[in-house]
């Protein structure tokens, strides 16, 4: 889209017509610039889905040629073995989510609006791990799970990003519901309304954004997760998809190159459909979080 | 302030009360590297001591641990005991029964056409029990020349079998079970169901029977079978003996620890040893206790010293915990006359009241303390042990993290990570800062929008897809990289980069290229946005063009998104190692190994959790160090 654009204002410039400023160059340059980049940035990805679509004879054989015919069946081939995995990281990725975001929600709102004693001092709790990295609790979290029998259980995998999720989650919506005018609240109290009205009622609509955010960062960040399950998963029918991937080529004893792009494309089809619904959020955690720091 | 110090003092002194007060060994002696104890017995003077070997030998030593003698068997020696006062039986996996004088040479030799599992003499030499592989018979051997005197009939096979100092009485442990008790003659006179597998028994010349179970439990009989006690240990016993008065039993298990426990079901004394113990032996009238474990160690304790010394130490322990008990009351009382003096007794009345709100946050805490504190505080524990999840973790120090300076892979991952950590630095700025500048000067609204999505869209394809299809592209044969410079005449230049030491880790970090992070072009994008317009048309009316207005204007106002950055890129390579472990796996040899790797590497391929743990801490305070600097030093530099 871009390239045409270059074509039809540099010449434009050359032949020294009045008008075109030198900042019409300037932005058809700046558009040619990004426009390069941007393709260098999805190479990779056009050349999985390039090669998902060829034999290993054509990959060898005709590099750089269009797939012809397209081997269209590496994709029958790719999805029977990989659907399992990409099942299993959904509705993980899925139930963590949804604990992450009631727990953000209900301690969200608890620290911004609520008083009580210790207060200061949960919060701190809550807020020293953001400081704890990953890699301290890796291999002491892993002997932990499998001292309480939940290796090789969904269970390992749900709980460990509901508990380390809900940190910065309960972090988001402390900020977001503290902006919310606490007289919206007052009203609805003298009104009759129970807390958990209020809650159910108010806080929770208005949280919508900051909550939509949460999920969508969390969904993504469990669906991209590779060590944890590597660790904690040993059976191969609750194997989540990164870890698939590396393995599903051994297993089902697939030498097809074609087969193996196919397979990582399919895995991709989820993340499509997040960042289609919901793109806007996911940016916006990402800018949000990044400011919060 | 002072409260906190106090608290601090009070949390140091739980923990001396709570460590591990380990006893010692009063000696201890080796066999050599690699051998294990299977058996040991006692001779009946209680002069020496009979060690059988997994190399095949039975080794005699003196009380102070000197070697005397050596026999030697046709395999894995199974079981020894001594038969009177001048010979000793040994049972051996290649189906023999030897009978050995105590100067080491072999009096006869009995091929019982079947592996023999145990051999139990009693000490006065008349008689011996013996069973074999696969049989419910115990055969009653003459100690003398090894013929069969007779035969008993059990009914099941068994996985031990112990005889009285005066031969008496024959006990087995049957692996149905049930303990029997036989009479010399090898007549049954009870058999008493066990609620877990029997691991050993023995038994006393009054008829005593102690039976060792795997269910982590020793059981105490009587002579009509009546359970007298039943008393819990650690882990699954490996082996029981009694005194020949029967007061006193001595019990071994897989965890390394020796038990003394008294016929009243009190343990009177423990200890543990660096490896599973595996065989015990009391001197002729108990005075004496030797204990043998797997890796070949033989420690012998003086009973009467080491029960004193362990009532001491109990006594002392009561006294500590009396006084610690003292002490938390006084802290609460203290504690409440100063809430009561300051009129803050209402602290109660407001917990109460908002007890809703804690239940509301329980369950997100019991996840952070649960799954994130424990493992965390459990990490920084273990780092000063050498650990063993479900066995014995020993105090190790700081040796784990000495071990990390003189590890190779370590020093070669440092070096690697500096490089990473690098150009780390110069992906997340520079390119997304050009691209972020390149957008932020696109006049059309919508072209702006258009292209950050474009860049956002590469995320589609998870972390670890991206990572293969690189690995494809680096492939040597039908990459993309090769085929792409073959293509444009430079065949010279190919190589295979991931798989030349020389050039893995710049391959690794050319993975991405051309390295516009979403993150940090979408942080820099919006610092950009955020700079005030007035600004930049101040400067402009001064005749300011557009790289004064970068230097002067666009870089000193992103300095905060540069900081956050840096800080994100320098804890974010420091612990990453999902890209070398898929890409590489750290090699080719250790040419791309970085500390987090080498981690991994430690507990998942050697099992060395402690050490990994010290790694974890380690690469844990050099992340902290940095976030303290920045938030200390950076941070009122720029203020």
């Amino acid at each position: 889209m871009p390239a045409p654009v270059r074509a039809t204002s540099a010449p434009r410039t050359i032949a020294g017509l009045p008008m075109p400023s030198p900042s019409a160059v300037r932005q058809a340059l700046l558009i040619g610039t990004l426009a390069l980049l941007i393709v260098l940035t999805l190479v990779p990805i056009l050349f999985m889905f390039y090669s998902s679509l060829k034999s290993n004879s054509q990959i060898l054989g005709s590099f750089w040629s269009l797939p012809s015919p397209p081997q269209w069946e590496n994709y029958g081939e790719a999805f029977a073995s990989i659907w399992r995995y990409v099942l299993n990281t959904i509705l993980y990725a899925g139930g963590a989510s949804l604990l992450v975001v009631g727990l953000s929600a209900v301690s969200g709102y608890v620290f911004a609006k609520k008083a009580f004693p210790g207060k200061e001092f949960l919060f701190l709790l809550l807020l020293a791990m953001m400081m704890v990295p990953g890699i301290l609790t890796l291999i002491p979290a892993y002997v932990w799970y499998e001292k309480l029998g939940l290796t090789n259980t969904p269970l390992a995998i749900i709980i460990a990003h509901a508990a380390g999720g809900q940190i910065f989650g309960t972090f988001l919506c402390r900020t977001s519901m503290a902006s919310v005018p606490s007289s919206l609240f007052e009203a609805a109290r003298i009104d009759g309304a129970k807390e958990f009205t209020v809650f159910a009622r108010i806080v929770l609509p208005l949280s919508v954004p900051i909550l939509a955010t949460i999920f969508i960062m969390q969904t993504v960040g469990t669906y991209n997760d590779y060590v944890w399950p590597l660790l904690t998963i040993r059976d191969s029918s609750m194997q989540m998809i990164g870890v698939g991937l590396t393995q599903f080529t051994k297993q089902f004893g697939i030498t097809d190159k074609g087969v193996q792009f196919a397979a990582y494309s399919i895995s991709s089809l989820p993340l499509i459909v997040i960042f289609s619904l919901g793109m806007k959020y996911y940016i916006q955690g990402m800018v949000q979080g990044a400011l919060k720091m | 302030m002072r409260k906190a110090r106090k608290l601090g003092w009070a949390i140091i002194a739980l923990c001396l009360l709570l460590a591990p007060v380990s006893a010692r060994a009063q000696t201890a002696w080796n066999l050599e590297q690699g051998k294990s104890v299977t058996a040991m017995a006692m001779s009946p003077d209680g002069k020496l001591l009979a060690v059988g070997s997994s190399d095949t030998h039975v080794y005699l030593f003196d009380e102070a641990g000197k070697q005397i003698a050596v026999m030697k068997t046709g395999n894995v020696v199974t079981s020894v005991g001594f038969a009177g006062a001048d010979r000793l039986l040994a049972s051996s996996d290649d189906r023999s029964l030897y009978a050995f004088g105590l100067g080491g040479e072999l009096l006869w030799k009995q091929d019982l056409k079947k592996r023999v599992e145990g051999v139990a003499p009693s000490t006065d030499g008349s008689t011996a029990a013996v069973t074999v592989q696969n049989s419910s018979e115990l055969l009653l051997i003459d100690p003398a020349d090894g013929t069969t005197q007779g035969k008993a009939s059990l009914g099941a096979r068994a996985a031990d079998v112990a005889a009285a100092p005066g031969g008496g009485y024959i006990a087995v442990g049957g692996k149905d079970q049930n303990v029997y008790l036989l009479d010399g003659s090898g007549n049954v006179l009870f058999k008493a169901g066990m609620n877990g597998t029997i691991g050993s028994v023995a038994v006393s010349d009054e008829g005593r029977v102690a039976a060792g179970l795997t269910t982590s439990a020793v059981v105490l009989l009587d002579r009509d079978g009546g359970k007298l006690r039943e008393i819990a240990v650690l882990d699954s016993v490996k082996d029981v003996t009694l005194t020949p008065d029967g007061e006193t039993i001595g019990a071994a298990d897989y965890a390394g620890h020796f038990y003394l426990i008294s016929s009243s079901g009190k343990t009177i004394w423990q200890t543990q040893v660096p490896a599973p113990a595996t065989q015990l032996a009391f001197g002729a009238k108990g005075e004496t206790l030797y204990g043998g474990t797997e890796n070949g160690g033989i420690y012998s304790y003086d009973v009467e010293n080491v029960v004193a010394g362990a009532e001491s130490a109990a006594a002392q322990k009561r006294i500590v915990q009396i006084a610690a008990a003292a002490a938390a009351l006084l802290l609460i009382a203290a504690g409440l006359y100063l809430l009561k003096k300051y009129n803050r007794l209402s602290v109660f009345k407001r917990i109460w009241q908002a007890k809703w709100i804690y239940l509301c946050l329980s369950p997100a805490f019991i996840l952070l303390i649960g799954f994130m504190y424990v493992p965390a505080l459990s990490g920084l524990y273990h780092s000063l042990y050498e650990w063993n999840p479900g066995g014995r973790s020993s105090f190790v120090g700081l040796a784990n993290f000495r071990r990390i300076l003189s590890d190779d892979y370590v020093g070669k991952g440092i070096v690697n990570l500096g490089i990473l950590i690098v150009t780390g630095l110069l992906k997340a700025i520079v390119p997304p800062l050009f691209v972020a500048e390149l957008i932020y000067h696109l006049k059309s609204k919508r072209l702006q929008y258009y292209f950050r999505t474009a860049f956002v869209t590469s995320m589609i394809v998870p972390a670890v897809a991206l990572l293969l299809i690189w690995q494809n592209l680096y492939d040597p044969n039908v990459g993309l990289i090769n085929r792409f410079l073959e293509a444009v005449g430079l065949d010279g230049l190919t190589n295979s980069w991931l798989g030349d030491p020389k050039t893995a880790i710049w391959a690794v970090i050319f993975i991405g290229f051309p390295f516009v992070g979403i993150l940090q072009l979408l942080v820099l994008y919006s610092g950009l946005i955020g700079i005030p317009d007035e600004l930049i048309e101040a400067a402009k009316m001064d005749g300011a063009r557009l790289p004064r207005i970068i230097r002067s204007i666009h870089l000193p106002l992103l300095a905060g998104q540069f900081k956050f950055l840096i800080i994100l890129t320098l804890i974010g390579v420091i612990q990453d190692f999902n890209a070398i472990l898929i890409v590489t796996g750290g090699g080719p040899m250790d040419s791309t190994y970085v500390p987090a790797l080498q981690m991994y590497y430690a507990a998942t391929k050697f099992d060395e959790l402690g050490y990994a743990s010290a790694l974890g801490v380690s690469m844990f305070f050099v992340i902290l160090i940095i976030t303290v600097v920045n938030m200390k030093f950076l941070r009122s530099s720029q203020e």
